[in-house]
């Protein structure tokens, strides 16, 4: 039996390939991670080397020690926490009318949704910072996680109306022959089927309020309520003047937590994606 | 005799009660609190200004200062904020030519009554006036930076070249030609990184008179004149007819041509003189820098820019407030910041102590030497000029180094963006 070299030729190139590109995806991570144990003066070198020639803990020190990292990380994950937990609390029963009602209410609530959206950042602070301070919310986490509730809501509104929409109508009026209540239907049909996309969605609210630095850096004013993004700015100074070493540090310590959540639910992630992705 | 003994033990308990909660609340009363925001933000000069606040909160019992830290890249938007939001902290750290829109706007408050003789003495007037708003003074200076020129000794040294001194500085034709020297096998005499154009070229316009902003007949204009394009003109001759600033390096920050400085691919760097402190942290072993005096165009004139501390219009408690900031400026403690940052102290007995103190004697002498030049710049203490500067000045000197467009045009854009923003 002959056995043509032209298609084992075809996959090692695909591997190649597929290795090549996911070196171009990681490099940047690479050189973070290579910067995070650089000394001050190797990190000023003409020609920089990945490997580090003299490698260090001391940008881990400063970042652990001096920045209070620790804390920010704790207070990042209580704001990002409840920001995901509120928003697709919210999210989920209204994602699901819109979805499912049709009419001009649903039309008008999905044109606002998209008007939402286009109002700049700079344009609402000042506004927002008012109504919080009236509200007594302002310098607190509740205030914070508040804010990013109403920022976020939208766009998770959106995804998760389109994960509602793929799910077939005529499984919940089946359910329904059978004498099955709304809300066992929710229950019992819908929601396993959505609970790719829910998870999808939460992460999302949850990754969006961890990063976020602008809400922050105008809410928050006691220094033991700083957020992670907010200690990491400080490593940035004027014109500038960045301390690389410890902010790589700062920053590759921040990310853990993230690619923690992805790596635990990676299976999720990949089919709530892909249901995103054919259905809307 | 039972119930009156039951009364009589309540009366003495409460009797206790309150005499031990009462000095309690009069001493929680009599504290005052104020908050301070500062953007200091060199790990140095954070324990500086920590210790300062510390020991005067350890004297001061009865004024508590507590720190606010802002980011030094956000300080205008942290500000702004808090000032609308009616919740800023009561002392703000800034600099002069942020504080005049927040002057106009009244969100600080007239020092001139409140500012100790004492205090007042310690800076030379050229300096105060920079924070002096129409005889109202918002802003106590603390310290300035200059644009000098660092060089790598040892490639001066092995070219012949002499290092200028205080008494006898390097013009800027003798820059020029040294720089041209240099520029030999695929090296440059000077990396320049200019990503934040406007206040290095503004500043250095002062060499000639290069005021940039003139009152006439009651309104501030801009004029692009021979003192304003000097400066220019230079930068643009070196970069593209002479060769020797390295053009790659333009549209860097500062910090991002040191690695080229560093591994003697460049002899020179313009940088801001707090640029010293990267030298001392990331030279490599054994290299050898020095500071150099200013340049000199007609003068050795730099703007006055400086970072000050002000006291907000919503503060309760702003004679506590200057109390405070009259400690944390004099001279030792004004010493002790400015030697962190690497920044000028305004005040020349605190300049003394610095280079006194340093084990970078040289470099600091010929900083401090800049003191006596500092002359305030008209753009410092206009409103307008903040915005002016984001939208209108940084991209088109950007477009100008870059050599997308003429002096004619940029002169054009400047003038035309000012009148548009002044209005």
């Amino acid at each position: 039996m002959i056995v043509s070299s032209r298609p084992k030729r075809a996959k090692s190139f695909q591997y190649v390939a597929l290795v090549a590109y996911m070196l171009f995806l990681a490099f940047p991570l690479l050189w973070m991670l290579s910067v995070s144990f650089k000394g001050p003066r190797e990190l000023v070198e003409l020609h920089p080397h990945l490997i580090p020639a003299a490698p260090t803990l001391e940008n881990y020190t400063v970042a652990l020690h001096e920045n209070g990292l620790v804390h920010a990380a704790w207070n990042s994950t209580q704001v990002a926490v409840f920001t995901a937990l509120i928003t697709t609390a919210i999210g989920l029963p209204a994602a699901y009318v819109l979805a499912r009602q049709k009419g001009l209410i649903s039309r008008l609530g999905l044109g606002w949704i998209l008007l939402s959206q286009m109002f700049p950042l700079i344009l609402i602070v000042i506004p927002l910072f008012l109504l919080l301070r009236r509200l007594h919310l302002n310098d607190s986490h509740a205030g914070l996680v508040f804010v990013y509730v109403v920022w976020t809501l939208p766009f998770i509104l959106w995804m998760l109306q389109s994960y509602v929409r793929g799910i077939p109508r005529e499984l919940e009026e089946a359910a329904m022959v059978d004498g099955a209540s709304r809300f066992h239907v929710l229950r019992t049909v819908i929601a396993p089927l959505l609970a790719p996309g829910i998870v999808v969605t939460a992460l999302f609210a949850f990754i969006s309020a961890w990063n976020e630095f602008f809400f922050a850096l105008v809410l928050l004013q006691t220094p033991s309520l700083t957020t992670l993004p907010l200690r990491l700015a400080q490593f940035v100074g004027i014109e500038g003047i960045v301390r690389l070493g410890p902010l790589a540090a700062s920053a590759l310590l921040a990310t853990l937590p993230s690619l923690l959540l992805f790596t635990v639910i990676q299976r999720w992630l990949t089919r709530g994606l892909m249901s995103g992705a054919v259905k809307g | 005799m039972k119930k009156l003994l039951g009364l009589g033990t309540t009366v003495l308990l409460c009797a206790v009660l309150a005499a031990s909660v009462a000095p309690a609340g009069k001493s929680k009363q009599s504290v005052v609190n104020l908050n301070f925001a500062t953007y200091v933000w060199q790990p140095t000069t954070v324990k500086a200004m920590g210790a300062i606040v510390d020991s005067w909160n350890k004297s001061h019992a009865g004024i508590q200062v507590h720190i606010v830290p802002v980011d030094v890249n956000s300080v205008h938007d942290k500000l702004l904020t808090n000032f609308v939001g009616g919740t800023a902290a009561d002392i703000v750290h800034d600099e002069a030519a942020d504080i005049a829109g927040f002057t106009q706007q009244g969100y600080l408050a007239n020092l001139t009554p409140l500012i100790p003789a004492s205090l007042k003495a310690e800076m030379p007037q050229s300096v105060w006036d920079t924070t002096n708003f129409g005889h109202k003074i918002t802003g106590v200076p603390i310290m300035l930076q200059t644009y000098n020129v660092f060089a790598n000794m040892s490639i001066l040294k092995a070219a012949g070249i002499k290092a200028p001194t205080v008494a006898n500085p390097w013009t800027w034709a003798r820059f020029q030609a040294v720089a041209k020297q240099l520029s030999t096998g695929g090296n440059y005499g000077v990396c320049w990184g200019l990503r934040s154009p406007t206040a290095t070229i503004q500043t250095l316009s002062l060499n000639w008179g290069g005021q940039w902003n003139y009152l006439e007949n009651g309104k501030w204009n801009l004029k692009v004149g021979a003192g304003e394009q000097a400066i220019l003109k230079i930068i643009h001759n070196m970069v593209y007819n002479d060769k020797s600033i390295d053009a790659a390096g333009v549209g860097l920050s500062g910090s991002a041509v040191l690695p080229a400085f560093f591994g003697g691919k460049c002899a020179m760097t313009v940088q801001g003189n707090y640029q010293a402190q990267g030298m001392i942290q990331q030279s490599p072993k054994g290299f050898n820098w020095a500071m150099f005096p200013p340049l000199k165009g007609t003068s050795q004139n730099q703007a006055a820019n400086p970072q000050t501390l002000s006291i907000s219009t919503q503060s309760q408690h702003k004679q506590e407030a200057m109390q405070f900031i009259a400690y944390a400026l004099n001279a030792q403690n004004m010493a002790k910041l400015a030697a962190g940052d690497w920044l000028i102290p305004a005040a020349p007995a605190a300049a003394k102590i610095v280079v006194k103190s340093t084990k970078h004697y040289g470099s600091w002498k010929n900083a401090v030497s800049a003191v006596p030049n500092f002359k305030k710049a008209n753009w410092v203490t206009l409103g307008p000029y903040a915005r002016w500067k984001a939208e209108v000045a940084t991209p088109a000197f950007r477009q100008y180094l870059g050599n997308q467009i003429s002096l004619d045009q940029l002169s054009k854009t400047l003038i035309d963006g000012w009148n548009n923003i002044r209005g």
